[in-house]
């Protein structure tokens, strides 16, 4: 009797405890007012994403509404999370999933349903490949441009002579790696990097030992290899890392795309003399404003419109030049950021202000 | 066996029954349509391969065994079915092999467990190791997917209806195993060996027979389960499924099944479930992250673990207690004590 009724408080408590934070429920969308969202990164624990939540919240106040349910699932369990969290969304009343996508296109079922029963999905940092069930895309940079910018680095640190080196990619199903990877590959064919050649691509599916483990196993197994390219915020740091800990730093170098915060100290020291990217606070913003103005009505997703996003300035809705087989819109944040010595210290401070205001 | 019923009912059954009153009714006051067919399709539709396995699960921890290599078993199975199908072999081909290994594989378990005599978490560790192993080795870092559009359809889309493919394989096995658990000779014999081997062996039941039918069954479901799972997902990597084994055991505890084996219905496992899948549809409605929902299913573990043996605990002690107080009271009244009788 006793163990009867103590288990059931317990279990009452935690049930009441766990959703005493959740929310109100759908409301129709209205010019000004309350848009709920939710902001579903391809999981938590990234900096970049956290990075990504500060820029959508800041929107979130300027237009006066409750800010996005930042969720997302574990690392592990990414694309069948993302599936659920996608599925449920309308039940929860959410009008717009803004969707960092790491399904593949095995999340469009999902998607889907969501829109028909009235959510909109706006995607950020990584598309739905076939734009099956997108409203818009909004891209961190041009992803050809990507492609360019890697070799370009890869050029850069390797120099005239070039040499091997290796790819250190997030998971396989990465919409946004895959793509720039595939940019890459295509910028190398060109004369000026015919010194460059790609040995190897590995997966660390964004996690650090996973992606520590990857890195390593490609410094044992080329000893050719010059250089480690990681279009990843999570792989760059674990292939620094690797590359320190191996003691390996006069021999190798890291390079790739990399929160300027995180590879501070591996720019300093040389193993990451170079590497880029973009503002995620910046993305953030961009993407909420595109999704609340898309909930609100005042825009709808059709190319050709043009919106002002608060301190970043006017946007338009194109269709995506970089998806061209299919029927997919795109809003363009901007240019990349190129990060070295003479501005990595800069760039981590300003990221660690605005993350802790 | 109808009083049995109403006993069982009153204590762990309606226990679970109480818990998953409080979530229904809390999750039916949050979310306005969470009653309808729809979000009670994706309810199921998102746990399902789980459930699934659930349902065999639970023969094998009766009877007093525990299958760790499940999740690697469904990972294997969607594997063998992605890389078969990859090399050219037709899809309705590729599954029976995937469904095959899963038979091969869940019959070398049951081998050393039940005629070698190892224990079966070595055995089935092995497994959990061994088989995403062979998956790793099958599809490499890569996601395979383009499966023809049957198949997926069949993961994703109604069958009868908007009820899927799996939710109708799911309420048949489920069916299935309750008359083979509750009313049947194997279910009686699964009970036996789980309260205890020895016992069984003497008395004349086939304790090696059984437990290579639970530990082939038990490998079969799990196959059949990541099969269910590459066409919902429509894509296979080798993690498909990791970590799913703990989710799956937390479930067949939580249905008052002991860990010691013996002990447990049917009926509670399906409560459990049902209550499981509420919850997190519910967290996940709430807005609740990943890392969160896992938290919260670990502390549904360690209570239904502990709370059950730490009551037998304190009820022994009592039981203790009170024997004590007897000889007490036997020694200091001279004599009369009617109901006991003084040694001679």
């Amino acid at each position: 009797m006793k163990r009867r009724e103590l288990l059931a408080g317990a279990l009452g408590a935690g049930v009441l405890i766990v959703n005493k934070s959740s929310l109100t429920l759908a409301q129709t969308p209205a010019a000004g007012g309350d848009v709920k969202m939710m902001l579903l990164p391809k999981f938590l624990g990234i900096a970049v994403f956290d990075q990504a939540n500060a820029g959508a919240q800041e929107a979130a106040a300027e237009l006066g509404s409750v800010g996005p349910d930042f969720v997302g699932p574990t690392a592990e369990n990414s694309v069948a999370g993302q599936i659920e969290f996608v599925t449920n969304a309308p039940a929860g009343g959410y009008q717009v999933v803004m969707l960092s996508n790491n399904s593949g296109d095995q999340i469009v079922p999902a998607v889907e349903a969501a829109q028909e029963a009235g959510t909109l999905v706006v995607t950020w940092d990584s598309p739905i490949p076939d734009g099956t069930g997108e409203s818009v895309f909004v891209a961190q940079v041009d992803f050809t441009e990507t492609g360019v910018v890697m070799a370009d680095m890869a050029l850069s640190i390797l120099g005239e002579e070039g040499g091997q080196f290796a790819i250190l990619s997030a998971s396989p199903d990465a919409a946004n790696q895959n793509a720039w990877i595939a940019a890459m590959e295509n910028a190398l064919k060109d004369e000026k990097y015919a010194n460059l050649e790609l040995v190897e691509t590995v997966y660390g599916d964004d996690q650090s030992e996973k992606s520590y483990e990857q890195a390593q196993a490609l410094i044992d197994k080329n000893p050719d290899m010059k250089l480690i390219m990681a279009p990843t915020s999570v792989g760059i740091v674990s292939a620094a890392k690797a590359v320190q800990d191996e003691g390996l730093g006069d021999e190798i170098k890291v390079s790739g795309l990399g929160d300027p915060s995180e590879m501070l100290e591996y720019t300093l020291n040389g193993i990451a003399p170079e590497f880029a990217l973009w503002s995620f606070i910046d993305l953030g913003y961009l993407t909420y404003y595109v999704s609340y103005l898309l909930a609100t009505g005042e825009i709808t997703a059709e190319a050709g419109q043009t919106f002002t996003a608060g301190r970043l300035g006017d946007y338009e809705i194109t269709k995506d030049p970089t998806r061209p087989d299919v029927e997919a819109l795109r809003v363009l944040l901007g240019p990349f950021s190129i990060y070295n010595i003479d501005n990595v210290q800069a760039a981590s401070d300003a990221i660690k202000a605005a993350a802790s205001s | 066996m109808a009083r049995e019923l109403l006993r069982r009912l009153r204590s762990w059954e309606g226990l679970l029954l109480l818990c998953l009153l409080v979530v229904l009714a809390y999750n039916i006051s949050r979310v306005p349509n969470f009653l309808t067919m729809g979000n009670q399709i994706n309810l199921f539709q998102l746990g399902i391969e789980k459930a699934i396995v659930i349902l065999a699960m639970t023969f094998v921890i009766i009877s007093g065994e525990i299958d760790l290599s499940v999740a690697s078993m469904m990972g294997l199975s969607a594997a063998v079915t992605a890389a078969a199908f990859e090399s050219g072999v037709p899809l309705p081909i590729a599954i029976l092999l995937a469904l095959s290994v899963g038979v091969g594989f869940g019959l070398i378990n049951g081998y050393f467990v039940a005629v070698v005599g190892l224990s079966s978490l070595a055995v089935t560790l092995a497994g959990y190791i061994g088989f995403r192993g062979l998956a790793r080795l099958l599809v490499q870092d890569r996601s395979v997917g383009d499966f023809p559009d049957w198949f997926t359809d069949l993961g994703q889309r109604g069958l009868i209806g908007p009820i899927t493919l799996s939710i109708v394989i799911y309420v048949v096995l489920a069916i299935f195993a309750i008359i083979v658990l509750h009313f049947s000779g194997l279910g009686r014999l699964t009970y036996v060996i789980g309260n205890s081997a020895p016992v069984a062996r003497y008395s004349g039941v086939s304790v090696v027979r059984t437990r290579m039918i639970i530990f082939m069954m038990s490998g079969l479901v799990a196959s059949l389960a990541g099969i269910l799972m590459a066409a919902r997902l429509g894509a296979v990597r080798a993690s498909t499924a990791e970590g799913f084994e703990l989710d799956i055991i937390t479930v067949v505890l939580l249905g008052g099944v002991s860990i010691f084996g013996g002990v447990g219905s049917m009926v509670g496992v399906l409560l459990a479930t049902y209550l499981v899948l509420n919850l997190r549809n519910g967290l996940v409605i709430a807005g609740v992250t990943g890392n969160t929902q896992t938290g919260i299913i670990g502390l549904l573990l360690i209570l239904s673990v502990l709370l059950p043996n730490l009551a037998e605990r304190v009820r022994e002690r009592l039981h203790r207690r009170q024997a004590d107080a007897v000889v007490r009271n036997q020694e200091t009244p001279p004599g009369d004590t009617p109901w006991v009788t003084e040694p001679g």
